[in-house]
């Protein structure tokens, strides 16, 4: 796909959207939790651990996000819009460097919308909502970062343990869960119906879809 | 006599660059054609057949065998889930602070690096180590780097390699080790430094994306491995404890590696099996390396044929600079030419080039040790054409070229350490 294409879904054929209107369906069967399941399941160091553990782990992380909400928002981070979001496969980004800058692509935020519109996920997803979330979630890493004993209470939450020498235990960090703490304070905050994971997932069956076109 | 030797090696190099032909083969006819230039006879004493062909491919068989038997260690490693279970456990215990999980990884790249060498270190500790990385926030480029310089940390105690130049230069072991315990101080410091300055520099990085991580598929395979016994994780240490510590020779400290991460985590049943199917599996890996001493022996032979050295001495003495310090400038200057398949790579061209400086007298033979050992601190970490810097970019999603300028101010200084002491100590 070239970036100067536009990526709208008017391009696919009408068989071609019909699946990805019946992918997205089967999508949205899914319960929140089980999307939070399969990111921590793709994040490595998670390979043998059992689902129930990562279910567990995916609530707790997410529950976390969303009690975080209204937690000091004074240090607004810059904010910078870029196209070419979808042949990259992103939709935002935080980066620390140089200065706390939120990355938004425009172009996939974009075709969420129309995406929604297809779908008819309105009731979950207002008019601008994936923008909104997409500036919470990396609000929610900018709190992240610069919180230390933010960190360590979702540590303690999560409760996973590295190392244990009789009363002495050190908490271990368990990869992909400040991403879901992420996730679920932009769905608590912005209000929206379902979890940004959702989307997310459509999201990628459609750029596939584009793609095969 | 001499020019026309220095014209088929450019020619060499050109073949070599133009991937008109694999290092290997480019090498082998090199060798054949230099022998062929300076008039050796097809068979006989100083011959095309015999010497140059028959005794030039088994001159690095020693370093050959070190090859194979790290990387059988390394697959072991691979397949019991040490290399894994190292890297999770410092996602675990670093995890919300980037920075001490990539000197983690770091470290991890470096032990596993001293044993099975750099290409397949690459891989064990970067299927893992370069998402999980990611995962918490370090960029891309920085992930990869972080790895290679890892391996290039360990390399000043990597087995195979001692052997390589041990061989290569005819010194004897004990000699390569104690060069190469005065170039370790400089690259530990500049893979740490390169950590703790980019790290910085870059700061964290996190993308909402609509992809699945890199690697996920060959995690896939990872998945059915459990965890290994902590006194397992020692294994990398095993075949450095004792070819440093007690100086056991080299194949036979790398030996008791695998038969260390074998009965650490193996039910005896089990053994057999594993341990042969792990050999053949490192015959896969260990194949273009070996290809390559091969390739490396027979040049060499050409190169110090008595006719090869007789023309290229009085031009070779010429343009090698004899002052200490006009050394440490001129080849400091070179490094870059051992990058691309160029003329100093030491696994290449490089290797004949060594040669000639010994046969020909100009530098005794530590010192071209100690300039081949700096130029491939830089070409092991910093070549965007070598195999584990492809690999750690491309799998971290980023290009070769994009890792060997960010790589490249810190192993050079490497370099220059090691030729500062070279030049401080063997001229
Ligand atoms: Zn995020």
């Amino acid at each position: 796909m070239s970036g100067s294409a536009v990526a709208t879904l008017d391009r696919l054929g009408r068989a071609r959207r019909e699946r990805l209107r019946a992918e997205c369906a089967e999508l949205a069967e899914l319960s929140d939790v089980e999307f939070g399941v399969r990111l921590l399941a793709d994040t490595p160091t998670h390979e043998n651990r059992a689902p129930e553990l990562l279910r567990r782990w995916a609530s707790v992380a997410t529950e976390f996000g969303a009690g975080l909400v209204g937690e000091g928002r004074d240090r607004a981070p810059r904010v910078v819009e870029r196209a070419g979001g979808v042949e990259q496969l992103l939709l935002a980004k935080y980066v620390s460097r140089p200065v706390p800058t939120v990355e938004l692509f425009t172009d996939t935020l974009a075709l969420g919308e129309e995406l929604v519109d297809l779908l008819g996920w309105r009731e979950s997803y207002a008019d601008g909502a994936l923008r909104a979330a997409a500036l919470a979630h990396e609000e929610a890493h900018l709190l992240l970062h610069g919180d230390v004993a933010l960190r360590r209470a979702l540590r303690e939450r999560l409760g996973h343990t590295a190392l244990r020498l009789g009363r002495f235990r050190i908490t271990a960090h368990v990869a992909g869960a400040d991403e879901l703490v992420a996730h679920g304070y932009a769905a608590a905050s912005r209000g929206l119906g379902r979890s940004p994971l959702l989307l997310t997932a459509a999201l990628a069956s459609a750029v596939r879809a584009l793609a095969q076109d | 006599m001499g020019i026309v030797i220095l014209l088929l090696m450019l020619a060499g190099v050109g073949l070599m660059l133009t991937r008109k032909l694999p290092t290997a083969f480019a090498l082998v006819l090199l060798g054949v054609a230099i022998a062929a230039v300076v008039g050796a006879p097809l068979t006989g004493e100083n011959s095309i057949l015999e010497t140059v062909l028959q005794e030039g491919s088994i001159a690095q068989a020693a370093t050959m065998i070190a090859v194979l038997i790290g990387s059988w260690m390394g697959k072991l490693m691979a397949e019991t889930g040490i290399a894994s279970t190292l890297v999770r456990k410092i996602v675990e215990f670093g995890g919300d602070r980037p920075t001490v999980v990539a000197l983690g990884v770091l470290v991890v790249s470096a032990l596993i690096g001293t044993v099975t060498g750099s290409a397949p270190a690459a891989m064990m500790a970067g299927i893992i180590g370069i998402p999980a990385m990611v995962a918490v926030g370090v960029p891309k480029t920085t992930a990869a780097g972080t790895i290679l310089m890892g391996i290039a940390a360990g390399m000043p105690f990597e087995l195979p390699i001692w052997q390589f130049f041990s061989t290569t230069l005819d010194l004897p072991v004990e000699t390569v080790r104690g060069f190469m315990l005065m170039l370790f101080p400089f690259a530990v410091v500049f893979a740490v430094l390169f950590v703790l300055v980019e790290t910085r520099r870059k700061g964290v990085e996190h993308a909402w994306s609509l992809a699945a991580p890199a690697g996920d598929r060959s995690r896939k395979r990872a998945k059915q491995l459990g965890d290994a016994p902590w006194y397992a994780l020692l294994a990398p240490l095993v075949p450095l404890v004792l070819a440093l510590g007690f100086e056991l020779p080299i194949i036979p400290s790398m030996l008791a590696g695998v038969l260390y991460a074998l009965v650490t985590t193996t039910r005896p049943r089990d053994m057999n099996k594993r341990l042969l199917r792990t050999l053949y599996g490192a015959f896969d890996i260990a194949a273009p390396p070996i290809a390559l001493f091969v390739a490396i022996g027979i040049l060499l032979s050409a190169v110090t044929l008595p006719g090869a050295v007789e023309a290229l001495n009085p031009l070779v003495t010429a343009i090698s600079p004899g002052h200490p310090v006009v050394f440490v400038v001129v080849f400091a200057l070179l490094t870059p030419l051992c990058l691309y398949r160029g003329p100093l790579n030491v696994f290449g061209l490089g290797a004949g080039i060594a040669g000639v400086l010994i046969s020909a007298g100009i530098y005794p033979a530590v010192a071209v040790l100690g300039l081949t050992a700096s130029y491939n601190q830089v070409f092991g970490v910093a070549d965007p054409t070598s195999t584990q810097t492809v690999w750690a970019a491309q799998y971290s999603g980023v290009s070769p070229q994009q890792v060997m300028v960010r790589t490249l101010p810190y192993v050079w200084c490497v370099a220059l350490g090691g030729l500062i002491v070279t030049a401080a100590t063997q001229l």
